[in-house]
């Protein structure tokens, strides 16, 4: 019946598991303190080991029912294009500048969707691009270089 | 004074057509920087403040209390349409609110969202007037030992957030409440899960987790299958609210408005589990509680009267004792200081214009809310009608950079991509975001008044049952789980079979 | 297609260079509105403390100042995101007494507050008040000193956190009496004050900017000011000395700082025009209902700030280490 244990259950519970077990290990390192002065590892380690068994019970009802559903497709492109971009955001928008960012990170998310192609996403940068200009540096007067230090000469 | 004459300077103040003006410019502005998504209120009014600086108090502060309820509502308007909350709040409203929007009613969800924040606002608006300060000498009664145990009592209620599995939404729960607890303890200042980034030790940024959770995962789950999202928004019927609509929403708000009302006055953390208890009880008094989640126009206007009521009331220690109840009064605070006035307990008496001025515009701002927000809908949801392959680049771009330009923080960037996978990958194994964020909000709260609590009482944890505020939240935090589980029990021995869960 | 994207990108590139040229030459300084860092959230007294300052010199220089607020990790963030800063008087830092404590506070600081940062001049000292709930027993400074003498761990004393003002007097004053009080640490002054408000804690020693409405509404009781004089809006409070509390002088000092390297003429400049910001009617009245006021026209000097931090660096350390509290 193992075979059978419904999969979303079982990856749940797993997920939920390892990250109790990180917050318990990690606070382990920290103070644990008295009941009259709890050091700033007493809450973690409790709840992370509530989470642990909560994880457990979850992966535990797994096995007592079957698998439910079909399995629906995972979106390989769009978490590398939509997440990549957003990491990319973050690394870059000190250095490269808003405009290269913005026009970047657009176009890359639009990518994402199949539906659209090279043409279309570079208009929809090229839009947000001008939108966001609009809306973030002169409208709400954001301090962020338009065309970062690296690109200066 | 008597409260008529008190009002009636109030409104004087508030109906000068200049104020009034400026009231509305304030609305406006705060519904369009707060629709940005990745923008909340808090960010909202931030950005918006200095325009207030070259006014004279009293139109600055009442521009800057339009912005604030401008900002409110246009957070709830991306939390409705593009399931993107900016605030706790708004997460609860999402929940519903968005699974209408899908079924083509966003225009009922937006309209039951103002009409329930204008009448709660009103309501509150009253209270504020003729009962703030006892209400604010009530709420400091409150202190550790009972904010501790209103947390438990709201925490243990919430799990009627959840309308899949139980023990799925008690583990989201209690992730939430540990990603709460990233940051320096404030006890000791040792930083923790910090991974020795001091960008971390002020701990994650709720917009971050919000929008990694809400937005970004809910973007990689239309890309799972594409073809399915653009057959899968049905039509938009109608903009407005049915008859039948009408009905459901009567007790829904007021029930909202009495809770966010109430909470709203508590300053350490009343006003956060305002919606959230809201959506529990409407949950539980409903009599199909299981089509909670799916587009419940009563998870709608429950807890957005009851935030707008609690955003209301949050006011009272403010205006009474110069206390802020959470940043967003903290940001008040810096306004009022910056206009001459330090808000304390002498406000109202030295300057009852200024204070009855405020609470007027308060509610005349609400009525300017639903006013310039009603015909707006229309526009809204026509946003719903660009193709999603132009919106969702368009919110990945704007939530980034609306979440940079907060702190100017690229960590709270790249948190949102950490959470979006995090939160795609749980919501595809059949978990629900809303209570992890609700533990997020309240993990800092529950700790902090735990070990403030123990530290008070010299290590006696009897105080939580000696106090009688906080034994009377304990118990009913006991009936609350004692009503929650005993029906199950009782369902469970019934349905074995049927049982989905 | 490509020639599209990019004849696209060469027409933003261009555009985006055209916006942020400017020369960064000290005659014409400032081109370009100015940037002050504020190392805390909106809305609390340094903000507020900035945004006055800052609307007062943006009208002496004609420029527009935009307040930022970089908050997190008691300050150091900022101030690390102000020291890597381009050293050309656009970015500017405001900060407090923080300065000058980090380096005992916490470790492995990504900048030196003393070698990083070209001083301008100091804004305000604002005095702090040893407050307690209004029901507490004693009704002097003496009777006080003598009640915490008495009962060391049973008086809770409240904190707005590591690093907070109330943090610092706390600690001195535990110094001066060589006793322990229990200290419960708030997430700010805000809650902390709603506490003493409610009598959940005994007492609490925080800046004017956050005690004076309260004491004057005689919501808590006052028992000194740490700074040598009585202070204008508290008349009836004596100060530390008269109290019988010996070589106990605390405030909370605020200073303006451009990252190190910035030309010497615009640090110059920004001096005057603070110490011309700090002289206006305006600025004198709004620190004035705040229980503070503007620092001498000779204080708000690069010289005078750069003295201050030294020395207070000095002294925190050896109150730190005393505290027994360890670097993070």
């Amino acid at each position: 019946m193992a075979i059978n244990a419904a999969r979303n259950d079982l990856a749940s519970g797993g997920i939920f598991v390892a990250f109790g077990a990180y917050f318990v290990l990690e606070a382990m390192t920290y103070e644990f303190g008295t009941p009259l002065r709890m050091g700033p590892g007493f809450m973690p380690v409790v709840l992370g080991a509530i989470l642990v068994l909560l994880g457990i019970a979850v992966i535990f009802k797994a096995f007592a029912r079957p698998e439910e559903e079909a399995r629906r497709p995972v979106p390989w492109r769009g978490i590398v294009l939509v997440l990549g971009t957003i990491v990319f955001f973050a690394a870059t928008i000190r250095g490269l500048g808003f405009i290269p960012v913005v026009l970047v990170t657009a176009f890359a998310s639009a990518m994402a969707s199949r539906n659209n192609r090279w043409l279309s996403a570079a208009i929809i940068a090229a839009g947000l691009c001008v939108l966001c200009l609009a809306v973030f540096v002169v409208g709400l007067g954001l301090i962020v270089p338009l065309v970062g230090p690296w690109l200066r000469f | 004074m008597d409260l008529i004459s008190s009002l009636g300077l109030g409104f004087s103040v508030a109906l000068d057509p200049i104020n009034i003006l400026y009231c509305f410019i304030g609305v406006l502005l705060g519904t369009l920087v707060g629709v940005l998504p990745g923008i909340g209120p808090t960010a909202t009014i931030a950005m918006l403040l200095p325009i207030t600086f070259s006014l004279p108090a009293e139109t600055a502060l009442i521009m800057l209390a339009g912005i604030y309820y401008g900002a409110q509502y246009g957070g709830s308007t991306t939390a409705i349409l593009i399931n993107l909350p900016g605030e706790s709040s708004a997460a609860v409203t999402a929940i519903d609110g968005y699974q209408m929007a899908r079924n083509g009613r966003a225009g009922p969800a937006l309209a039951t969202a103002a009409l329930g924040s204008f009448f709660a606002g009103t309501v509150a608006t009253f209270l504020l007037a003729a009962f703030a300060p006892p209400l604010a000498r009530a709420a400091l009664s409150f202190g550790a030992p009972e904010y501790f145990s209103l947390i438990v009592l709201g925490l243990l209620v919430s799990i009627a957030l959840a309308h899949g599995s139980v023990l799925k939404a008690l583990a989201m729960i209690v992730l939430g409440l540990l990603l709460g607890m990233v940051g320096q303890d404030i006890y000791t200042g040792t930083p923790r899960f910090t991974f020795g980034l001091r960008e971390l030790f002020g701990g994650l940024n709720f917009v971050s987790v919000a929008v990694g959770v809400f937005g970004i995962a809910e973007i990689l789950r239309n890309l799972e299958d594409e073809t399915e999202r653009d057959v899968g928004i049905r039509k938009v019927t109608n903009l407005w609210l049915t008859r039948e609509d009408f009905r459901r929403i009567v007790w829904p708000v007021l029930r909202g408005t009495g809770l966010g009302a109430v909470l709203g006055v508590l300053p350490g953390g009343g006003h956060v589990l305002s919606a959230f208890a809201s959506y529990s009880a409407e949950k539980r008094l409903s009599k199909t509680p299981r089509e909670f989640g799916k587009g419940m126009i009563e998870g709608v206007a429950g807890p957005e009267s009851a935030n707008n009521a609690a955003a209301q009331t949050s006011f009272i220690p403010l205006m009474t004792l110069g206390i802020p109840a959470h940043p967003v009064m903290a940001l008040m605070i810096g306004a009022f200081i910056l206009q001459g006035i330090t808000p304390g307990p002498n406000v109202i008496n030295q300057q009852p214009a200024l204070f009855w001025g405020i609470i007027a515009s308060m509610w005349v701002g609400n009525v300017l809310l639903v006013v310039l927000n009603l015909p707006l809908i229309g526009l809204w949801v026509r946003m719903l009608s660009i193709p999603y392959r132009v919106l969702f680049p368009a919110i990945v771009v704007f939530a980034a950079i609306g979440t940079f330009s907060i702190n100017q923080n690229i960590y709270d960037v790249y948190a949102i991509a950490f959470f979006g996978i995090v939160g795609y990958a749980l919501i595809r194994f059949g978990c629900e975001p809303a209570p992890l964020l609700l533990g997020f909000v309240l993990g800092p709260l529950l700790e902090e008044h735990l070990r403030r609590a123990m530290i008070i009482s010299r290590g006696d944890p009897s105080v939580f049952v000696t106090r009688p505020i906080s034994a009377t939240l304990l118990a009913l935090a006991l009936l609350a789980v004692v009503i929650a589980v005993l029906p199950s029990i009782r369902r469970k021995r019934e349905e074995v079979f049927v049982e989905e869960d | 297609m490509r020639k599209t994207i990019s004849t696209l990108l060469a027409v933003a590139l261009a555009a985006g260079a055209a916006f942020s040229a400017h020369g960064a030459a000290a005659q014409d300084y400032p081109a370009q509105p100015i940037t002050i860092i504020v190392p805390f959230s909106a809305g609390g007294p340094t903000d507020t403390v900035t945004r006055l300052v800052a609307q007062a010199m943006s009208e002496d220089l004609g420029q527009q100042i935009v307040v930022q607020n970089v908050g997190g990790a008691g300050g150091t963030l900022g101030a690390a995101q102000a020291a890597t800063a381009a050293a050309d008087g656009y970015t500017l830092l405001l900060h407090h007494i923080g300065m000058s404590t980090a380096p005992a506070l916490y470790q492995s600081l990504p900048y030196d507050p003393q070698t990083d940062f070209a001083p301008i001049g100091l804004v305000t000292e604002v005095p702090m008040t040893i407050v307690a709930r209004r029901d507490f027993e004693p009704e002097t400074l003496e009777d006080l000193l003598a009640h915490i003498r008495e009962n060391g761990e049973n008086i809770t004393y409240a904190n707005a956190g590591v690093g907070a003002a109330s943090q610092l007097c706390g600690m001195l004053l535990m110094d001066a009496l060589d006793t322990r009080m229990t200290e419960v640490p708030y997430q700010g002054t805000g809650p902390a004050m709603t506490d003493l408000l409610g009598g959940q804690i005994d007492m609490m020693c925080d800046q004017t900017t956050n005690t004076t409405t309260q004491i004057q509404a005689g919501e808590i009781k006052a028992y000194a000011v740490t700074t040598p004089e009585r202070i204008d809006a508290l008349p009836d409070v004596p100060t530390a000395a008269e109290g019988g509390l010996e070589n106990f002088e605390l405030a909370i000092w605020h200073g303006l700082y451009a990252p190190v390297g910035t030309d010497p003429a615009i640090v110059e400049r920004l001096s005057a025009s603070l110490q011309t910001a700090l002289a206006t009617e305006t600025v004198a009245q709004s620190f004035a209902d705040l229980g503070t006021a503007p620092v001498p026209a000779d204080q708000a000097t690069p010289d005078a700030l750069a003295e201050k931090l030294a020395t207070q660096t000095e002294l925190w350390a050896e109150v730190v280490a005393a505290a027994g509290v360890t670097p993070q």
